[in-house]
Order: structure tokens, then C-alpha cells, then sequence
């Protein structure tokens, strides 16, 4: 397999954002804001009936989707994201990309990639860029 | 916050400190984020988790050098993660960083807001850097309006 500008990326989806889950990264991130975890809080901010997914929660979802393209997480070199809109409790998340560059850096492959975590039915959630060496994925004359 | 306060933030350290990428934690994360516990390699989103734990002051204490409270607001705007070589699942990171711009803007349909952005840096046990982030922090200023 070559890795080549044009390829797209096997999507990666959650067909069910988890509530319970965003409880569980309150924890592990030390991040207090009720929006996450309270629904009361919610709805006496205006922002609806359901908790909003914590942005690094997102940003990991594009992560796992360019690690079961690469076969780790260990050929991530870089990712920038922009954070667009919210993901909420119950949404289905779809993340995909684009390969739009390959290039040789120190003996290695590396492939630039458009990503972006759409959410079904609403919007963009995360847009950006990232950066994988796909060296173990080129075939060398 | 002025403008001259604001562009006083550029520059200001970070505590910083150190930060542990427990085992039982690389699995909590998995589990919640649907990855794949590999056991050796950490999930990539611990160069966010040591930069949020391990950068040395609470969100609170960084929306205050920001001239605002978690009631104002602030958002996410962009993150980097950019990674030397792969975390390692138990390796404990010294976490340092610094506030490195801050932009007032006025859109039409946002009004007046700051983007404020810091950088963090994480150095495994041998001093060389393994990975850095850079992130921005949007702060609605409906007081500058």
C-alpha cells in the first residue's frame, strides 16, 4: 500500500456520544464546569437539554480515527484543530480526512491530512490539519 | 482588561510542574474517548491532559491572568499537539509554559473579544522535549464593547 495526496481517510464514528462518559473526563481532566456533567446547569445557561462534550473529547476522536488509519498512535506527529461547534450528549460524531500531501522529512514519510469531525444531521464540530509519518505504510522501490 | 493590560499577558510564565501518565488513567481515557488501550504507547490527547493538569494553576486562576471568570464564557479556539516522539503510558513529564499572544478583536456579530493563546511545553525524564501544545482561549469582553 502507498500512501498518495487525494486518499481519503477510513472514517471513524460514535454512533452515541456517552453522558455518562463525559462524567468520567470531568474527573480524569479536573474540569468543573457543570455544562459536562449537571443538566440543571444546562438548562439555566439556555443551552439546552443535553451535556456538552468536553472539546478534547473531540480532538481525541479524530486522533483514534488517523491511529486506525496508521495502525497506532505512535505515527501522530501533529494535529491543529479548530473548535467550530459543540458536541452534545446522545450526537453521532463521524470523523474523516483527506491526504493532501506526502513528503520525505529525516528519512521518513509523512503524510499531511485535512480532518474534520462532522456531526450528523447539524454541523462541523472541529476542523483542521495533522501530520502522520506513514513511512511503515510506502513501498520503496 | 485594556488593551495594555491585555498585551501585558505575552510573555507571562506558566508554574508548570510535572505530570504522570498513570496506567489506570491511559485506560479511563480510552475508555471514554473509544480508543484502544495499547499499553505502552499513551493516547496523544495526554499532550493535552499534562498540559491541563500539569501546566501548575486551575482554568479559574487562568481565566483571572485574563481578566475573566468562568461565567464570562470563554471557549476554545484552537489547539495544537505536536509530538516529537509518542507518549509513553507511565512516563511522568516535567509540563512548562508561557502565555505567548493576546489579540483584541471586534466582529460584527460577536462583538468585542480577546483571543489569548499559551504554549506547553512537556520534557520526559532525560530533559529533551517530547511534545508541545499550543492552544488559544476566546473571552467574550462584553464590558470593552
Amino acid at each position: 500500500m502507498t500512501v498518495r495526496p487525494g486518499d481519503a481517510i477510513p472514517s471513524w464514528e460514535i454512533a452515541d456520544v456517552s453522558r455518562e462518559k463525559m462524567k468520567t473526563m470531568a474527573a480524569l481532566l479536573a474540569d468543573s464546569n457543570p455544562i459536562h456533567f449537571d443538566l440543571e446547569s444546562v438548562r439555566k445557561l439556555g443551552m439546552g437539554n443535553r451535556p456538552i462534550n468536553q472539546g478534547p473529547n473531540n480532538l481525541a476522536y479524530l486522533m483514534n480515527m488517523l491511529a486506525v488509519w496508521t495502525g497506532g498512535h505512535e505515527h501522530l506527529r501533529k494535529i491543529t484543530v479548530r473548535f467550530r461547534s459543540n458536541v452534545l450528549g446522545d450526537d453521532h460524531v463521524i470523523a474523516r480526512g483527506t491526504v493532501t500531501d506526502v513528503r520525505e522529512n529525516d528519512g521518513r514519510v509523512l503524510a499531511d491530512c485535512e480532518v474534520e469531525l462532522l456531526v450528523e444531521g447539524r454541523d462541523t464540530a472541529l476542523s483542521g490539519t495533522a501530520t502522520v509519518d506513514v513511512t511503515h505504510m510506502t513501498e520503496r522501490p | 482588561m485594556t488593551e495594555e493590560e491585555l498585551g501585558a499577558i505575552v510573555g507571562r510564565p506558566l508554574p508548570g510542574g510535572e505530570y504522570v501518565i498513570e496506567p489506570y488513567v491511559d485506560w479511563l481515557l480510552n475508555d471514554v474517548v473509544g480508543g484502544v488501550v495499547d499499553g505502552h504507547w499513551a493516547h496523544p490527547l495526554f499532550a493535552y491532559m499534562a498540559t491541563a493538569r500539569g501546566k501548575g494553576v486551575t482554568w479559574d486562576e487562568v481565566f483571572e491572568i485574563c481578566g475573566a471568570t468562568a461565567a464570562d464564557g470563554p471557549m476554545f479556539g484552537e489547539h495544537e499537539t505536536e509530538l516529537l516522539r509518542p507518549l509513553e503510558v507511565g512516563e511522568k513529564v516535567k509540563v512548562s509554559g508561557r502565555f505567548t499572544s493576546a489579540v483584541r478583536k471586534d466582529g460584527r456579530r460577536t462583538g468585542v473579544f480577546d483571543v489569548i493563546g499559551f504554549e506547553v511545553e512537556l520534557r520526559g525524564a532525560d530533559g529533551a522535549l517530547a511534545a508541545r501544545t499550543r492552544n488559544s482561549i476566546v473571552f467574550p469582553r462584553r464590558s470593552a464593547a
